[in-house]
This record gives C-alpha cells, structure tokens and sequence, in this order.
C-alpha cells in the first residue's frame, strides 16, 4: 500500500518537474478543475479555526465559495483553538469540523486513530512544491502527505525591550542577561515547559528522529555527543543560575504582562509567535524581535536551537464531502490565503513566496521566527511521553538548589531519554 | 476571684477576636484581591504589585459588550438555565433515594444502600467518553439538556446527608399517620417533606452550585458549540494560552459575577444550609 | 482494663488506648468484612440457583397459558384477564428484540474479540482521493456490548418476574379468586410497594450515566486501549491482566511500579494530612465563632463562608498566581522585609509544594468543617462543659475530653466521606501545582501529583487508557475496603434506628 502510494508520488513529482512551478496560480484561480476534482454539489462544510483568524477564515470562505458558484456549498467556520483540535477531533469524529487547523505535534495521534485523510494525490505534488520543504516534511508521515502546511511560525523568538537591550547585546544570552540586569528587570522564558526547555539539550546537538519500535510510539533520537550535550546543558544551568535576580521561569504570558506595566518589569523575554501582535504594540517602536541568541559553551558561541513548530490544515476522515474538503483546505493553505493572514493577523507563512513577500519580510516577530526556523529541531513525530520529562529537564537547570555539576547532569539526560522513550 | 475570672475571660475573649480577626483577613484576602484586580484598569494579565492603580468598570461592561469571541451574557443565562433544571431533578432525586432507605423497608434496602455507597468512589475520568457516546446515541450531544442530565443522573447517590435527616424524624409519625389510613406516597409529601425544609434547602444549594464550577464534563459534552457553554467552560478558555494575555481581568470580572449570586443565595440561606447537614450529616 | 482504670486515664493516654484497641480490632474487622463479602456472593449465587429451580418447577406445573407465557411474555396474564400488565411485558420483550436485532446483536457478537477488521484507505482513481474504508471500532463495540449486556440482564429479570406472575395468576384463577386488577396494583405501587416507585427513576439514570460507564471503564483496564491502539483508527483487545502487571512492574528508572507507590503513599499523607487539619481547624474556628461572649458571630461565620461561594477553579488559578516566584503573596511578603527573594512555592523542593498544597486545601476546606460543625457543637450538653470546668478543666483539656470525642462519635460519617473526597481531590493538585514539582524518577507524575491527576495525565497526556482505567481500579479498591469496613463496623449504621 504505502510502496503503491510512494510510486504514484514520485510519478506525480516527475510530472510537475515538466509542467513547472506553475502550481499557486493554478490552485488559487480555482484552476483545480484540472485535477479532475471537483466539490460535491450542495456540500456542507464545517471549519475549526482559531478565534484570532475567526474573521479572515470567515471571508476566506466566502472566497472559495464564490469560485464555484453553481456548487451550493455552504461552509460554517467555527472557533476552535489549535491546540486541542485533536483532542477535541478525537472525542467525536462525526461531530467535528471536516477541514481543521492544528498543531502539528498532533499528526502522530491523528494518524493512529485513522481520523485524518491525507491529502488528494492530485494535490499533493502542488502543495509539495508551493511550500517550504521543513513543512512539508512536518506535514508527512512514512511519506504520506497527511495535511496541508498553514503556517510556518509555531515558534519562539527573543522578544527585547529596545530602549534597555541593543540590537547587539540581543545576539548572545549573556549579552541580554547582563543589559536585563542593568535595567534591573526581569527576562522570562517559560523553562519548565517541555516546548520550551528541549532548547537547550538541542543546542547541544540532540535531535528527535521520528519514532520507531515495535507499536511506532517511541521516540527515536539522533547520535548525540553526550559530553557536547551536557556541556551545553552546564552552560545553560550556570547562566541562569548567576542570572537568578533576573532570571524568571513562568509562562510568556508574563512577558507581556510585565512590558505593559508602568513602569516595565520586563526587559526581555522568549514569547511565542501568537503574542507578537499584543508585544508589539506595548512597545511600539522599542520593539526587538530577533532569532534566538548564541549561548557561549566552553569559549565557543552556539545559537541556540528551537523547537519549531508548523500550523496544518487537515481534513477529517469520516467529512461527507471529502472532494468540497480537499478543495478547501487547498485553497485556505494557497499562497494568496497565507499571504492574506500574514498581512492581517501577521502568521508566518509556509508558503515559500509567500514567505519571500514584503509583508513578511517587513514584520519583524515573523522574520524573526522564520530565521529561528532555520536553527530549528521541527515539531514532528513526538512521542505523547515526551512532553513531561523534558519539561522536568528544564526545571532542574534553573530550581536553586539543583545541582548541575557534568555527574548530575549526564545522570539527568540520560533520565530524561530514558523516561520519554518509556523505557 | 470573681474580678480575676472575669479578667481571664475578657483576655481570653481578646485573644479569640485577634485570632478570628487576623485568620478571617487571611481568609477574605484573596477575594478582596479577586474583586479589586478584576476592577483593575492597567495593565495586561498580571501585575507585580498588590493594588491596582487605576480601576475602572472596563473590564465588566468588556464581559458584556464584546461577545464576538467569547459570549459570556449568553453563557451565563445557560449555566442558570441549566442549574436551574438540575436543581429542581437532583433534589426530587435525592429525597426520593433518602425517603426510601430512611423510611421504607424493603429486601435489597441494604445492599443498595451499600452499592450507593461505593458507586461514589470511582475517579470519573475514564467514564467521561462513555457517558459522551450513550449521549450521542440519545442525540443530546452539545445541548443544555445533555448537561441537565449529566448533572442530575448520578444526583441520587447523594443520599447520606438527607438520609441521615430523615433518620432523625421520629417514625411515630408514620406509624400514627398509617394507622389513620395514610399510604407511603401520602407521608411522604404531606408529612415529611413539609419538615424536611432545611435538608431541602440544603441540597438546592449543593445541587445548584454544581453547574457553576464543572469545566471538564461539560467541555466534553460540548465541544466546539461555544453558544451552549456554560460560565465555567467559559471563564477556564479565558485562561487558555490564546485568551490570557488579554481577558485575565475579564476571567477575574467574570468570576466576581459568577461569586455575586451564589454567596447571595449562600448568605440568604446559611441557615437552613446549618440546620440541613447538621441534622443529617452527622447522625451518630 | 477496667472502666474505673479507664476514667483514671489522661485524655492523651485515653485517645491511645482507644486508637491502639481499634488497630489491633482492625484485622479482625477486615477479615469480617470479606467474610460478608464471601457469604454476600454464596447467598447471591444461591439466590440464582432458587430462581432456576423456581422457573423450571413454574413450568412443569403451570397450564398451558403459563407454558405459553415462558415464549410470549404475558400472555397467561391477558388469558386471565390481566390485560394491561399483559401487553407491558409483550411490549418490552418486542422491545428488547428489536433492539437486540436491529443494533444490539452486531456488537455483541464482536464484543469477544473486539473487531478484527481495521479501518484502511483506498486512493478512489477518478478523483485521487483517499476514501475510507470504514473498519470496526473498538471502543464503540465495547460500549455498546456493554449496554447490551446491561439490558440483557434487565429484560433477564423482567422475564423472570413475568413468568412467576403469569404462574401467580394461573394458581389465583384455579383457586376461585379474581385476578388483581391493574389499578389495585398501581396503587399498591404507591404503597406497599412504594419504594419501587420512588427508586425507579434515580436507579433509571444511575445505571445508564454511572453504572454502565464504571462497568466500561473497567473493562478497558483489561484491554490494550493506548497510544498505539487508538479507535477508530487501530483495534485495540482484551490482554486480561498484561495492564496490572505493567502497573507492577519494577524497572530501572521511572518505573510505573515505583510511581504508583509513591504516589499511593503520597496520596494517603495527603488524605489524611488534608482531612484532620481541616477538621481540627475547622472545628476550634467553629468553637471561637460560638464561645459564649464573642460578639458578631454572623459576621465571623460569614468572613470564613463566603469563600465557599467563588468555584473553586476560580480561586485555586487565582491562588496559582498568586503564588508564583512575583506573584502576590511574595510580593507581600517582600515588602513586608520577610524574605528578599521570592519563594517559588510550587515548583522547588517537594517539601514545600506538598505543604503549601496542604495549607491552600486548608484554605478552601475549613469554611465547610465550620458550616457543618456549627450546630453540632451548640448541641453539645453545656453541663457536660460546666462540670468540667467546677472539676478545674481549662480550656484545651475540656476540648480533649469533651469536644473532640463527641464530635469524632457524631461526625464519623463525614470524616470518611470527606477522606474519600481527599484521595480524589483533583481540582486542588491540578489547578494549583498541575503536579509539579517535576522529577525524573516519576512516569508522567511529578511529586505532588495523586493518584487520581495522574490518571488524568495518563489519559489526556500520555494516551495510556489501560493504564489510567487500572489506577482507577485501584484507587476504588482502596477507597472501597477502607470506608465498608469503617461505616459498617462503626456505631453510626448500627444505630441507624436509634431515633425510632
């Protein structure tokens, strides 16, 4: 099945290497036509969208309706957040919305439950080729396209506070600690969090690779060097712990909370793509977004790497309408839609013209997160274990009285592996 | 002597306010807390000092006027709506589970009474999909009805306090009553309910508040029909990651407003609320 | 000893002795109680056993009505003129076969292997999509087999009732008297038997949304439903008792063996720590806000019960934010010159979140031991009080000596329930620490974690169903044994018709 399935993609690829790049334009002129896929007549759509994207889904809609005019199709788009569309997807199938925007950490699950359809083979080689090739890679599961890339910004980013730290001091972690100190105001990332905390084994060079094992539910690392990790880890543990006046673990939200104040608690921070319109607009022009800085290990200087993560677009196994679903989630994932939400709700497109386009280019948190991106470990194939240890990892790199001499710390790597991968 | 007791008694009486007075401030401060910040007007989620600096009703007439997203007016009338109807069935329940095992003698009285007993104890996490999916074959998912259900279905296993109340009536009513012709339907409305106000008042109460404070059920039962929350679902997105930053002090208003009527209905009925778990929760 | 010794005693040495009599009674009550249990099973096989007999010999001497009545139910009732019972059992059994036929049948004959045909994909070539190929979903058969065996049972029993009522009518018209009308029964049913009208209704919607879903997720403890068996997608099936031993298992490292454990001792300390502080603070409140001279007694009570009136996820975030590293608590503390830096309560040594858990419970619990001890200590006899104090008793010993043994006599009841509800006290662990302090030694539980968030980590987190339904399990077992054997062997279900 999946070699068949495999044929006929690299069949497809081979042809659109023929008849070019052509795909956005084709796809967004309601040029699908050509596909030979067409919505079912009369066909009822339900769509789950967060609620900051609510309106510009809403029109979006309209717009796809309006391409097939004799069609009758009637679409509702619904609040839902992106979060726990899976767990809200899995509860109840039939009752839930047919083309849904989630996190793609839940691909995994969707996928296990068989509650999720992959994308139209027909449409497959055009959305290969119009996104970025990371996202699509966080779209796929043993070489099936299972969703349609959406965003390409579910990251972090260092968020500063330009009047206290520069653009310079913004490149290393030292450098923001030690202007954060100056302004004598605090600099928060949420380092309990296991989405926030795997930065610092991964700037030392671990990676996830997907999952293996028996049943396919362990998560699978790459060879790391152990002694690379750790010193990374030691450098990371003794920064926040001579930082510990400034130095403040809790969730982003405080980041924007603390700008806001009069006077600002807060001088820097690492906030999540979803803030950076209400960051943005506390600081005005004091508004620095940047990639994440370097941290100094044993006289070098790494950049640190993220987690990165895609918004996807997918359709519901179990939708009545699987064509008019395939056909939507298309055009909403198209370049014009993503370019349309960057502009009005700034989401960093996947889309790789979208990506180049001046809007984003010009929206300082997107560029930020999408350089991040290149740093980046992506938010794929993660095991449900692997959330909690990780966080537990972070934790004990900043707790006052945790101890992060090599011993402890190679003692609590390998506990953190050894605890994701349920072993 | 006389002077000294009475000298011991105002010390020791001294001693009880300070006691009272600086436990009763730490008690109340973090709903003094609550109501102030929720009046906050600078300022996002939270704030890195104790009192706010500028208050203002902003964030009350917010609650009500920008519904777009998060429709809490509406919310509100359905978690009355549905607290209402629960109220009413659990209560009926109830008394009827009680009535029997308090009143009535019967064979498997006993081993039901146990069975009630331990029904209780099982964490409910798990039964949660299951009771989701005997709804939906009802076709009663995401309505107010589901909810109603779910809140009053189980009600009965919450017999012991009024069972316990019913105990405390002496049973030479009943005899008297029977003796004068009376059937058990007869006693039970027409003698015992009418003395039974404190245990009824008592379980209105318990019965009412529940509706207002479950945020994981009634998710589930509902999810993504946002018109069909209730407060409490409601004021729980309000902290979800998306909706923090800028509708924390809406959560803190709209809490206020959940608070308002139920320690009205609390304080307007302690009363009874005393009278009804005394008599029944305790019987030795 | 002797009552005379007894009296002589202290009040501390009093509690001692009453405590170590009532643990060396312990294992005899325990084994007491599974005695009832096993004679609780004999007589309920036996009571089986009776019932067939008692079928079969209704059969072989009933007329052919009756014989009749044992395929079409109800039938001996309208030959005997009881025509509208008759047609209520014809009802229900054409019911139940159209339910069994029409739905029931096609999951129970797959309940024993829980499907065997899993959902696939197909592409469908004229248009490139993918299309369903619709395969058996686990969980549903299991639910629905559930329900189906449910009422199985019920009609099981219903159809037992009418054949011995179709034989009760049968011998009433062979004995020269009228059948029972249908209207002397209804009213009989709101007599004599009027505890089947009163119980009808809340034992209705027990079974179906408490009952059914237990029995469904008890079962799941013996299947592999998990992260890598997931409905509708993947079948999961029985294991029988592969989830307990996984439970059991002691490996190296964060074993769920070792979590289990200390989450079971953590729990217990908890419980108990939660139920007798509340209690013991609640009750000394209580006797402040009633000791004779102290005036605005209605303001004190209400000072403490008005907290009771914001739910409680509302004040359990709020605490959480308050008691952050700048939350407001160490801000207060802070510019109070306390401490210079903030305490993080919730997230450092396991030491403090567990305190700080227990003094928050303590926050939200005592307005509830105050409402409810109120009137009970009012009903204390004053001469008790007033012989105690001529006998030259101060405060704190009369409270010993009086209070507390007649309080710990009259609330007994409560206690236990309120320890139950304390061993499944989700809201305040899930809002206030979400289990945290975290630590590598615990399988998806951090140290204030109990036993019941870690089976809501285990199902929304980690997936592992099978795993949380056999927590649940044990949790009850637990639960169960510890409040049977105390309500039971305590005065308070014996004197059950003291006021009588």
């Amino acid at each position: 099945m999946k070699r068949i399935i495999a044929m006929i993609l690299a069949v497809l690829m081979m042809a659109t290497l023929f008849v070019g790049c052509g795909g956005d334009e084709a796809t967004n002129d309601g040029g699908a036509a050509a596909t030979g896929l067409e919505p079912e007549a009369g066909a009822t759509l339900k769509v789950w969208a967060p609620d900051a994207a609510l309106e510009v889904f809403k029109a979006q809609c309209d717009a796809f309706i309006a391409q097939y005019p004799d069609a009758g199709i009637k679409i509702e788009v619904v609040a839902q957040g992106e979060g726990d569309a899976a767990t809200n997807l899995l509860n109840d199938p039939e009752a839930a919305a047919d083309v849904f925007s989630f996190a793609c950490d839940q691909l995994n699950r969707l996928n296990d439950a068989g509650v999720i359809m992959p994308v139209n083979t027909n449409l497959a080689t055009d959305v290969t080729a119009r996104n970025s090739a990371e996202s699509i890679s966080a779209a796929t599961l043993n070489d099936l396209l299972l969703a349609f890339p959406e965003t390409g910004d579910n990251g972090y980013y260092l968020v500063y506070d330009k009047s206290l730290v520069s653009d310079e001091d913004a490149k290393t972690l030292e450098g923001v600690f030690e202007a954060c100190r100056k302004a004598n105001k605090k600099f928060i990332v949420d380092a309990g969090n296991g989405f926030y905390s795997c930065m610092f084994p991964f700037t030392g060079g671990l990676k996830i690779e997907g999952l293996e094992g028996e049943l396919g539910d362990v998560q699978k690392f790459n060879d790391y060097d152990e002694a690379e990790v750790v010193a990374t880890l030691e450098a990371f543990a003794k920064l926040f712990h001579e930082y510990s006046d400034i130095f403040f673990a809790t969730s982003p939200d405080k980041i924007s909370a603390g700008l806001a104040e009069d006077p600002s608690t807060v001088a820097a921070g690492i906030d999540g793509s979803w803030n950076a319109s209400t960051v943005s607009k506390i600081l005005g022009e004091n508004y620095g977004a940047a990639k994440l800085p370097t941290i100094n290990v044993n006289g070098t200087d790494k950049q640190i790497v993220s987690m990165h993560g895609y918004k996807l677009i997918g359709v519901n196994a179990m939708s009545k309408f699987p064509n008019a679903s395939q056909l939507l989630a298309d055009y909403l994932s198209g370049e014009a839609c993503q370019l349309e939400r960057a502009e009005k709700i700034s989401w960093g497109p996947s889309n790789t013209n979208a990506a180049a386009s001046e809007i984003v280019t010009s929206n300082p948190a997107i560029s930020a997160i999408l350089e991040q991106a290149k740093n980046s470990v992506p938010q794929v194939n993660i095991a449900s274990t692997f959330w909690d240890p990780m966080g537990n990892l972070g934790n004990n790199l900043f707790k006052e009285d945790a101890k992060y001499d090599t011993a402890t710390l190679t003692d609590l790597l390998n506990k953190t592996i050894a605890n994701i991968r349920d072993e | 002597m006389i002077k000294s007791y009475k000298l011991r008694r105002g010390l020791t009486n001294a001693l009880v306010y300070l006691v009272l007075a600086v436990l009763g401030i730490i008690w109340v401060s973090p709903l003094v807390y609550l109501v102030l910040h929720s009046f906050r007007d600078e300022g996002l989620a939270t704030v890195s000092y104790l009192l706010p600096k500028t208050y203002s009703f902003k964030n009350y007439i917010e609650l009500f006027t920008d519904t777009a997203t998060l429709n809490f007016p509406r919310w509100f009338m359905n978690t009355f709506v549905v607290a209402c109807f629960s109220c009413v069935i659990s209560t009926l329940a109830v008394l009827m589970v009680s009535y029997s095992f308090s009143r009535l003698r019967f064979k498997a009285r006993k081993p039901l009474i146990n069975v009630g007993m331990i029904l209780g104890m099982f964490p409910g996490f798990m039964t949660m999909i299951a009771i989701y999916y005997l709804l939906k074959a009802m076709g009663l998912t995401q309505t107010l009805l589901a909810l109603v259900i779910c809140y009053s279905a189980g009600a009965g296993l919450g017999y012991q306090i009024s069972k316990g109340f019913f105990d405390t009536i002496p049973r030479a009513l009943d005899e008297a009553a029977t003796i004068d012709g009376a059937t058990s339907n007869q006693i039970f409305w027409k003698i015992i309910l009418p003395m039974s106000k404190p245990i009824v008042v008592y379980t209105v109460l318990t019965s009412f508040i529940g509706p207002w404070t479950d945020f994981i059920l009634a998710k589930i039962i509902m999810g993504d029909m946002r018109d069909n929350y209730t407060v409490a679902i409601g004021l729980y997105t309000m902290v979800q990651k998306e909706f923090v930053v800028n509708y924390f002090k809406r959560f803190l208003a709209g809490s206020v407003l959940v608070a308002v009527p139920i320690s009205a209905l609390f304080l307007f009925m302690q009363r009874y609320y005393v009278e009804g778990v005394t008599a029944g929760g305790v019987k030795g | 000893m002797k009552y005379i010794d007894y009296m002589q005693l202290n009040p501390f040495q009093r509690f001692w002795y009453s405590f170590s009599n009532a643990l060396k009674a312990f294992p005899g009550k325990l084994k007491n109680f599974f005695v009832a249990i096993g004679a609780f099973i004999v007589k309920f096989f036996k009571g089986i056993g009776k019932a067939v007999a008692g079928y079969v010999s209704r059969f072989v001497k009933g007329d052919w009505a009756v014989k009749i009545s044992y395929i079409v139910m109800g039938f001996g009732n309208m030959v005997k003129g009881q025509f509208i019972k008759g047609l209520l059992f014809l009802g229900i059994e054409i019911a139940y076969i159209a339910y069994i036929v029409f739905f029931g049948w096609g999951y129970i004959q797959k309940f024993p292997t829980l499907g065997t045909v899993e959902q696939g994909m197909q592409i469908n070539p004229a248009t490139g999509g993918y299309e369903l190929m619709a395969g058996d979903n686990s969980m549903l058969i299991l639910l629905y087999g559930v329900l189906t065996i449910v009422l199985t049972a019920i009609f099981l029993a219903i159809y037992f009732a009418s054949t011995k009522s179709a034989y009760a009518v049968a011998q009433q018209v062979a004995a020269g008297e009228k059948p029972v009308t249908f209207k002397s029964e209804l009213q009989d049913l709101f007599d004599k038997k009027f505890h089947i009208t009163m119980l009808a209704f809340p034992t209705l919607t027990i079974s179906a949304f408490t009952i059914l879903p237990l029995i469904f997720m008890i079962l799941i403890a013996f299947t592999n439903y998990n992260k890598a068996h997931l409905a509708p997608g993947k079948l999961f099936t029985w294991v029988g008792f592969d989830t307990f031993s996984e439970i059991f298992a002691m490996t190296e490292g964060a074993s769920k063996g070792a979590t289990f454990i200390e989450l079971t001792k953590w729990t217990l300390i908890w419980a108990v720590f939660a139920t007798v502080l509340n209690y013991l603070f609640g009750m000394i409140l209580a006797l402040m806000i009633n000791k004779k001279g102290i005036k605005f007694k209605a303001l004190w009570r209400t000072l403490f019960v008005i907290t009771v009136a914001v739910p409680q996820f509302v004040t359990l975030l709020l605490m959480n934010q308050m008691l952050q590293e700048d939350g407001a608590i160490n801000v207060l503390l802070m510019s109070l010159g306390i401490i210079d830096k903030g305490i993080l309560f919730l997230n450092s040594t396991p030491l403090i979140a567990r305190v700080t858990v227990i003094v928050v419970n303590c926050w939200i619990g005592i307005p509830y031991t105050i409402l409810i001890t109120s009137g009970i200590l009012m009903n204390i006899p004053a001469d008790l009080y007033e012989s105690a104090t001529i006998d030259g008793a101060g405060p704190v010993r009369s409270f010993f000596s009086i209070t507390l043994p007649y309080m710990l006599f009259v609330t007994t009841p409560y206690l236990i329930t309120n320890f139950i509800g304390n061993v499944n006290n989700f809201n305040v662990i899930y809002l206030l620490t979400g289990g945290g302090p975290s630590t590598e030694n615990f399988y998806q539980a951090g140290y204030t974690d109990l036993l019941v968030t870690w089976l809501f980590k285990l199902t929304m987190n980690s997936l592992d169903y099978n795993l949380a339904a056999a927590v649940g399990i044990l949790v009850f077992i637990v639960c169960a044994t510890l409040s049977l054997v105390t309500f039971n062997l305590t005065k308070s279900a014996k004197n059950e018709e003291e006021f009588s």
